[in-house]
């Protein structure tokens, strides 16, 4: 593009600088409005982040004050790669729980949405109630039901003793309580329904008009007009949910006291974060741990939407 | 994305927040002299915050100008709480703290050093028996004026062996005896007859004393591979032969709260655990308790400090904090509102006068016991070493591994070691 010769700010005419002071009222008028949430982003997320970042470097250790920490260089990273078996399992144990229960829930999401995306008596209700556990989301009183729901003589083995299966201590074995937690994760899937409900909505019905007229049944109008239409809202909820679903904390610390057990099945990547930086007092490694994380799901996200580019059709690029 | 850091700030932030909007309250009436608010923190039950809230109240009664800002809660998250109020550069000008964490927090300057108090008798220690004072001691300084004695204490279910006319466990039982006894009631009472103590640093540290070892060497370990990988297997075979519960309930049961002790739940016919810890355990139990020493030749338990209280060393405060310290650990008043609920009072005026006045039968019971055990104490160890915390946690992971049949004893304890020598080698 050919800009226009830069006389005119040579020329110290009258418009420019009104102009130009006009509009750095005007945006300082939007600063101002803005500042609730700028002071907030600087002082509660940006400043720690950038501290974080330095103490990442150092072997800060919680009790000892600030001016005397020690600068120790790339140690707490290599450490993390090379010298840390439990930071490898917590991270194997979190792909696990993200891989598994993060697809299931879509599912789940999606199942659940389609069956209430039509008009029956008190589909509004319906609506609701699977959308209530969501509500509860990250509390610690629902993992506490959970825990007392699943461990041996919880209200699941008197279900299975019903049916005459007999129980297992599904939250006090190492074999089930990851699992316990990805079940705890999939039920939660109101809020993931409630956006493919919207975007359900969203779908023209001549399509499927068209489709039905076509000979087109069921399957094959899921398959080409549903999904490809959801796609959009499909990719949000798998970008949201994976952030999510590598983030659990609060059912995995209420679950095994804090402790990540048992033996270390449900030591997830930002408990064990925890563990380090809180309990072991090793707040520059877990500084760091918590760097890595940063990177980690910034790239799996830089990856979804790369493959984004070949299965999400938005509708204004025409051809999709 | 920034969630992660958005959940370690607030984790952060908010205890400090609350501790601010916190500090707003209290303390109105204007007086004469210098009126002087403490923060005062501690951990533990119901029991304990009502008596505690009682003695202070007295201090406030006695010296008008001084009041204080009272906070507890229960044991799990105290130490995170306690550790992120002093990088907030706020931690309480009183708090209560053990030997888990003392040796951090006095390596890392955050107590103040009682010495000089001591030796003017402005903190007075001379009724305490000398090797509970001088458990607080580290690297030459007096860390934390110790408050209340205990020792390990092996509790049963009495109620439940009289029901079946079982005997109760005997001090001076060796363990293999212990282990055939709890076989018999597991077979007779079908209440697995105890909880198994593999992952226990307390019952492991017994049993090492009778062979003559030690949990620490000052800052190294007092103890090899060979030494855990036979305690696992000691265990390993108990389990087989049926004296303990199954691996799930045992890991029920590894939690430090008291309510959640196998015996309180009734999993276990016994558990093992503090003797001050009786009084807040019979709030929990219908039945009748007993409580004996662990197994094994006696002469290996010892008088150690159940906790500790620590004045913070940036205090403005600091002269009053060390009185308030020396008043509940030395005035016969507030000695009587104390009991035996933090362990027996260190000063052994006061514990007399307990023992002769209280009349609280859980009390009794614990300073009955106790005194029995410490006809036969052996010398008491030095403070664990910075880095206790975490060997205690590696040995429940590792014993957990032998108990869950996911790792053999050899391969547990080889673990354990790796892990427990690089968590005290960085303190």
């Amino acid at each position: 593009m050919i800009t226009a010769p830069p006389e005119p700010r040579l020329r110290p005419g009258p418009a420019t600088p009104r102009r130009a002071r006009g509009r750095s009222r005007q945006n300082l008028a939007g600063y101002v409005f803005l500042s609730p949430w700028l002071l907030g982003l600087m002082l509660i997320t940006a400043v720690p982040m950038l501290l974080s970042l330095y103490l990442s470097f150092t072997d800060y250790d919680v009790l000892s004050p600030l001016s005397e920490v020690e600068w120790v260089g790339w140690d707490n990273y290599r450490r993390m790669f090379t010298d840390d078996p439990s930071y490898w399992h917590a991270v194997s144990v979190t792909v696990t729980f993200a891989l598994v229960a993060v697809p299931l829930k879509l599912l789940a999401a999606l199942g659940v949405a389609l069956l209430l995306n039509r008009a029956f008596r008190a589909v509004g209700l319906f609506r609701g109630l699977f959308y209530l556990p969501s509500l509860l989301g990250g509390s610690v009183a629902l993992a506490i039901v959970w825990v007392s729901m699943f461990n041996r003589d919880g209200a699941f083995n008197s279900l299975l003793g019903f049916f005459g299966v007999e129980g297992q201590p599904w939250v006090s074995d190492p074999r089930y309580a990851l699992e316990t937690l990805m079940l705890l994760a999939i039920w939660q899937f109101g809020a993931p329904m409630v956006i493919f409900l919207a975007g359900l909505k969203q779908v023209p019905a001549e399509l499927y008009e068209a489709a039905s007229v076509d000979g087109a049944g069921p399957a094959r109008q899921f398959w080409h007009i549903t999904v490809p239409m959801l796609s959009p809202v499909i990719f949000f909820n798998l970008v949201l949910e994976t952030i999510n679903g590598f983030q659990g904390f609060t059912a995995a610390f209420v679950l095994s006291n804090g402790e990540g057990g048992p033996v270390d099945s449900t030591l997830m990547y930002t408990l064990n974060l925890y563990i380090n930086g809180f309990v072991k007092l090793d707040m520059g490694y877990a500084s760091a741990m918590a760097w890595v994380f940063l990177i980690a799901i910034g790239l799996i996200t830089a990856v979804l939407f790369r493959t984004g580019r070949f299965w999400v059709h938005y509708n204004d690029e025409g051809n999709g | 994305m920034p969630r992660a850091r958005k959940l370690l700030t607030a984790v952060l932030t908010l205890p400090l927040l609350l501790g601010a909007t916190a500090c707003g309250g209290d303390g109105d009436s204007a007086g004469a002299g210098e009126k002087v608010e403490l923060s005062f923190f501690w951990w533990g039950g119901q029991t304990r915050a009502d008596m505690t809230e009682k003695a202070l109240n007295l201090y406030t009664s006695k010296h008008p100008d001084v009041t204080f800002k009272k906070t507890w809660q229960a044991n799990q998250g105290y130490f995170d709480k306690l550790a992120t109020l002093t990088a907030g550069g706020d931690p309480p000008d009183i708090f209560q703290i053990d030997d888990n964490y003392l040796s951090e927090y006095a390596e890392r300057k955050v107590t103040l050093d009682l010495t000089p108090y001591q030796s003017d008798k402005r903190l007075d220690t001379s009724k305490f028996p000398e090797p509970l004072w001088k458990y607080g001691v580290v690297d030459g300084k007096l860390a934390g004026m110790a408050f209340g004695e205990n020792t390990q204490g092996l509790v049963y279910d009495k109620t439940l062996l009289d029901k079946f006319e079982l005997p109760a466990p005997t001090m001076g039982m060796s363990w293999e005896d212990y282990i055939a006894w709890a076989t018999t009631v597991s077979k007779t009472a079908k209440v697995p007859g105890t909880q198994d103590p593999s992952a226990d640093f307390k019952a492991f540290w017994v049993w090492l004393r009778q062979k003559d070892k030690d949990l620490y060497h000052g800052k190294e370990l007092g103890f090899t591979e060979a030494d855990v990988t036979e305690w696992f297997t000691l265990w390993q075979g108990a389990r087989a032969a049926g004296a303990t519960p199954t691996p799930d309930v045992i890991h029920e049961g590894n939690v430090t709260d008291i309510t959640k002790q196998l015996v309180a739940t009734g999993k276990a016919a016994t558990s093992w655990v503090w003797v001050n810890q009786m009084p807040e355990l019979k709030k929990n139990v219908k039945g009748e308790l007993g409580v004996t020493a662990y197994p094994g030749k006696t002469g290996s338990q010892w008088p150690r400090a159940s906790m500790f209280f620590s004045v913070f060393r940036g205090s403005e405060h600091r002269d009053t904090a060390v009185d308030v310290l020396n008043f509940l650990a030395n005035d016969p008043e507030a000695g009587r509102i104390l009991g035996t609920e933090r362990g027996l009072p260190s000063n052994l005026d006061i514990r007399e006068q307990v023992a002769d006045t209280t009349d609280n039968p859980a009390m009794k019971q614990s300073i009955a016991v106790q005194d029995e055990i410490g006809k036969t104490f052996g010398a008491a160890p030095s403070v664990p070493p910075a880095g206790h915390s975490v060997v205690k946690n590696e040995l429940i992971k590792s014993a957990e591994q032998v108990v869950y049949g996911r790792q053999d004893p050899a391969t547990a304890a080889k673990a354990f070691v790796t892990a427990a020598t690089s968590a005290i080698g960085k303190g």
